[in-house]
């Protein structure tokens, strides 16, 4: 009962505040009236009685502040005060507070999402059933290193151990893959599985059923497991979808169940997998997949296990040493994997919980990891240390108003609390500034064009993390500078002898700290620059053909169930119609997207060297050429006279003629490919390179030259039509779209775009890249230029009492901005020398690597950038510039200064 | 008038508890009663009647309501609560102990 009083008690007087208030006022009123009624009542006129009440009554404040103490909500409104002013002076000082939000939001915005990319890809464990029992499983190369991957067949002799594994599982690396929903053909996510998969892991379905041992055997009907976060996302989580048939690549797949919600897919690495199928289903949804007659399903799979009781990790490994040996010896051609990984002996047996995504590629991925965390580690010390300078200055300028507070009878722990609270709101402001900034930024990464749909999420732990280090922030920033104003000297002070002496030390680190960040920033903004070359480099490398005017539609009529001969006559059809649309000047029949390559080794007719060439084939028909207007330099392109029984013909490069025929009038020559005697193709015409458009293929890993097939003679099916129009690309498209329909309305439309939207999309990459390190130098140059502004600022205060002696002695104010100014151009100059002299490093280093780095897992292609002085030069203009701006203007204020008033400045 | 004596710190409490025991009462009349039953001899600071009845309000031991006072205005009324009963009767004990004790030690020395 009495607990329920006193909470009722606060509670009220906190949450009718006012009520209160007004309530004690009207109690002591009343105090008051009926003491002055009483001393009138002892003879006293009504005045000499007031007087008297109130002498006696004492101060009125007093014993209302000593009743709100006694109520025990004197904290809380003392909180409440404190945030009060403080909000009032964070607003007053908007410039301020703008500049001091603007930087916390930025650099805790791009630690949480850089940290999110991270956590999604390196360290979300998975929730897989007692995984200390788990184990990963690899085929070894021949150095003994285990290879990225393991085939069927090996998993297959893995899984008949079962007195050292209670149950094996192999899980396929993820595939793109092509299905159809609600009318139109989506990129997704496939991944082969064994019926097996959850069991092992630990883990049931969310919805349904996983598939079972029957499903898994060859030629069982098509089943599928849709992931959990595609089932809530493109489905709306209706379970009405388990016993729908979805196409996926074209073949009818019955969905029989919904993932665990907690498992994303083998690889947990951003991309969440969409569908599970059986590993037996492979042969039917990408028949590519096995172009050799042979009994296994070459699928690169991850293999896992979980141990038999009492059975440890090197038992386990011994076991699977001896297998290995096995396998090689029996018939090592067997147990090899597509590709070109050497199989060794050996195994690798290692727990799950020591793997992220492959034991030889943890340890770079984590070193690169780590590496970027440093940076924007690196990025937000040095928010932190200009917001500290910041308040510094800040503190500097308000040390009278401290002293003035203390001399009026402040403690200095009221002080503190004060400046605290202050400090405490502004980084809890860049929290949610950050939180903002950092959703921006995740929502930008989802926004590149990837034929994966990557998949981070601003987690709770990263939400967390943020809010964490705003905080941690905050009272370390805020506490420095207040402690420093509280433990001002009273006397000194308020006399107002401010030439204190500087302390050179902490300006020396700050200058530092100025000229480290005017470099950083360089360096972001060179980086910038190489990835603009690197775009610019792709642009210039598609001059060859003209895109303007020439739009393409892609279909897939594996999802609308034609015969080949069949399908065949619907695009002849569609190419008919879209010819017969006015203003179409040519169009063209081609498989793949326009420009999609394909690398084969080929072999010169009466070359010396009958080892083979690589050359890059695209399949194009007739027509091709004039749509994207290629000049043919010699012979003719492809007409109709190149049918399936006529010798087999080529249009070639003038890049493969010169590097593979010695002259570029090669028409009449002959080559096959390398693995195919009997593919002997005549070349007819040479065509100018073109490149293929495509970022990677033509800027950082250049490929064979290219040449032409005909589709007609290949027997491959056409995808794609492409067409040039006199008039408007992209109503061009919705005609081309609208005579797709026309021609079968079930047909999908799998791409729709103008070809100059086409090779748009192919730059995005590089372009984000470009953005990011742009958006990450802005950063740094406003960083830099905060703190610039802040340590002139900081001198200026300081200074002010000798520069208003010096203008009241007759020094003009050119004078005095100069002599500020010296100071400040010596620490952009220093720092922008250093930041060219990194980039020109950085660049040197890279020109070096031989355009590609071993990461451990594969080549990671680097591009070869040019020292170009005038990108060099416009960004030490650009740094030079926004330096100076930012130290004009605290520069400027001095300059104007009054004499009179910088005298008595504080 | 100068004969009176502050009330002490710490008996405060107990004579606002004993005051309201008899009826429910507005600041004012608490502090005048307790200066009359004293005939004059203890004087209630306002200082410390107010934070006073506010701290025992917080504790629960008296309630405030809104009533009228005798000349017809609105003032808060202050009662006993079932604990304020208890710990008035605590006090008084205590009081007792205490003053007894003084008195031993006054009288023997």
């Amino acid at each position: 009962m009495r607990l329920f009083h006193i909470l009722q008690s606060r509670l009220r007087s906190i949450l009718f505040r006012d009520r209160r208030e007004s309530d004690l006022d009207e109690e002591l009123q009343l105090h008051l009236d009926r003491e002055i009624e009483r001393l009138e009542a002892t003879g006293l006129s009504h005045e000499q009685a007031r007087l008297q009440a109130l002498r006696a009554f004492g101060g009125v404040e007093q014993i209302k502040e000593a009743a709100r103490d006694a109520r025990g909500t004197g904290a809380w409104d003392a909180l409440v005060r404190d945030t009060r002013q403080g909000l009032r002076r964070l607003v007053r000082d908007w410039r301020f507070t703008t500049a001091a939000v603007l930087i916390l939001g930025l650099a805790i915005g791009a630690n949480t999402a850089i940290f999110s990319v991270v956590n999604a890809v390196l360290f979300r464990k998975q929730a897989f059933a007692d995984p200390d029992r788990l184990v990963n499983i690899y085929q070894n190369d021949r150095t003994g290193r285990p290879l990225v991957v393991t085939s069927y067949a090996a998993y297959k002799e893995i899984a008949e151990y079962p007195d050292v594994f209670a149950s094996t599982m192999a899980g396929s690396i993820p595939n793109p893959g092509r299905y159809l929903h609600e009318g139109a053909v989506r990129d997704g996510v496939v991944e082969f599985a064994t019926a097996t998969y959850l069991d092992v892991l630990g883990l049931r379905p969310s919805l349904g059923r996983w598939f079972d041992q029957s499903e898994e055997r060859p030629g069982a009907p098509l089943v599928a497991v849709v992931g959990y976060q595609a089932w809530t996302r493109l489905f709306r989580a209706d379970p009405s979808l388990v016993g729908r048939v979805i196409k996926i690549e074209g073949r009818p797949v019955t969905i029989i169940g919904i993932g665990p919600a907690n498992h994303r897919g083998t690889l947990d690495v951003g991309l969440g997998t969409d569908f599970w199928l059986p590993i037996t289903a492979v042969p039917s949804i990408f028949p590519g997949f096995a172009p050799r007659d042979v009994p296994t399903i070459f699928v690169p799979l991850f293999v896992k296990a979980r141990l038999r009781d009492g059975v440890t990790v090197s038992q386990a490994k011994a076991a699977m040493d001896v297998l290995g040996r096995r396998l090689a010896a029996e018939n090592p051609e067997a147990f090899r994997i597509e590709g070109e990984f050497s199989l060794g002996p050996g195994m690798t047996v290692v727990p799950s919980t020591d793997v992220r995504i492959h034991p030889q590629a943890d340890k770079p991925l984590m070193a690169i990891a780590s590496l970027v965390l440093v940076v924007v580690g690196l990025v937000l010390a040095i928010a932190c240390s200009n917001l500290a300078t910041l308040l510094l200055v800040r503190g500097a300028t308000r040390a009278k108003e401290v002293s003035v507070r203390l001399a009026m009878g402040a403690t200095r722990r009221q002080l503190v609390r004060h400046l605290l609270s202050e400090s405490v709101l502004l980084s809890l402001a860049g929290g949610i500034a950050g939180c903002i900034v950092a959703s921006w930024g995740m929502r930008a990464l989802q926004q590149i064009d990837l034929p994966f749909r990557l998949d981070f999420t601003v987690d709770y732990r990263v939400l967390a993390f943020a809010i964490a280090v705003s905080l941690v922030t905050g009272v370390v920033f805020g506490l420095a500078p207040a402690l420093k104003a509280t433990r001002v000297d009273l006397v000194q002070t308020l006399r107002d002898e401010g030439l204190q002496p500087i302390d050179h030390r902490r300006l020396t680190l700050k200058n530092a700290l100025i000229v480290f960040q005017v470099a950083i920033s360089v360096l972001l903004l060179g980086g910038t620059s190489i990835f603009l070359q690197m775009t610019a480099a792709a642009r210039a490398l598609r001059i060859g053909y003209a895109v303007d005017g020439v739009a393409m539609l892609e279909t897939d009529l594996r999802f609308a169930s034609y015969s080949d001969a069949d399908a065949r006559r619907v695009y002849d059809d569609l190419l008919r119609r879209i010819q017969a649309v006015p203003g179409v000047q040519s169009a063209a029949l081609l498989r793949g997207l326009p420009m999609g390559p394909n690398s084969v080794q080929i072999v010169v007719d009466g070359a010396s060297d009958q080892k083979g060439v690589e050359a890059v084939v695209f399949a194009a028909g007739p027509g091709f050429f004039d749509t994207l207007r290629i000049p043919l330099l010699y012979g003719r392109v492809f007409d109709a006279r190149d049918r399936a029984d006529t010798p087999h013909v080529a249009v070639i490069t003038d890049r493969m003629a010169r590097l593979y025929f010695g002259s570029v009038d090669a028409v009449g020559r002959r080559f096959r490919i390398q693995n195919n005697p009997n593919s002997w193709t005549e070349v007819i015409g040479v065509v100018r390179d073109t490149g293929t458009g495509d970022f990677e293929d033509d800027v950082l890993d250049p490929i064979g030259p290219p040449f032409y097939n005909s589709y007609t003679q290949t027997g491959a099916q056409p995808t794609t039509v492409m067409a040039r129009t006199s008039g408007d690309a992209a109503s061009l498209v919705a005609a081309m779209q609208r005579e797709l329909r026309a021609v079968d309305v079930t047909l999908p439309v799998v791409t729709a775009q103008t070809m100059a939207q086409k090779l748009e999309n192919a730059q995005a990459a590089p372009k984000g890249i470009a953005t990011l390190f742009g958006a990450l130098g802005g950063l740094g140059l406003v960083l830099a230029s905060i703190g610039l502004y802040a340590v002139v600022a900081f001198a200026v205060a300081r200074r002010s009492r000798e520069i208003g002696i010096r203008m009241a002695l007759g020094a003009r104010s050119q004078q005095v901005v100069w002599s500020i100014a010296q100071g400040v151009a010596g620490l952009i100059g220093v720092g922008t020398g250093i930041g060219l002299v990194l980039l020109v490093l950085l660049i040197l280093v890279m020109r070096a690597g031989s355009g590609s780095a071993d990461i451990g897992i594969g080549n990671l292609t680097v591009y070869r950038p040019s020292i170009d002085p005038l990108a060099l030069l416009t960004i030490a203009a650009v740094t030079a510039l926004v330096g100076v701006a930012a130290a004009f203007v605290p520069g400027r204020r001095a300059a104007l200064m009054d004499p009179l008033v910088a005298l008595r400045h504080d | 008038m100068s004969d009176q004596t502050d009330v002490l710190q710490g008996t405060l409490d107990l004579l606002i508890l004993r005051t309201i025991a008899l009826e429910p009462m507005h600041g004012w009349a608490i502090a005048q009663r307790i200066q009359q039953i004293s005939d004059e001899q203890l004087r209630v600071a306002q200082g410390s009647l107010y934070p006073a009845l506010h701290r025992l309000e917080h504790q629960g031991w008296i309630t405030a309501d809104w009533g009228t006072s005798e000349n017809n205005r609105r003032a808060r009324f202050y009662s006993l609560t079932k604990a304020g009963r208890k710990q008035l009767e605590a006090e008084v004990a205590k009081w007792e102990r205490l003053s007894a004790g003084v008195n031993l030690v006054l009288q023997r020395t």
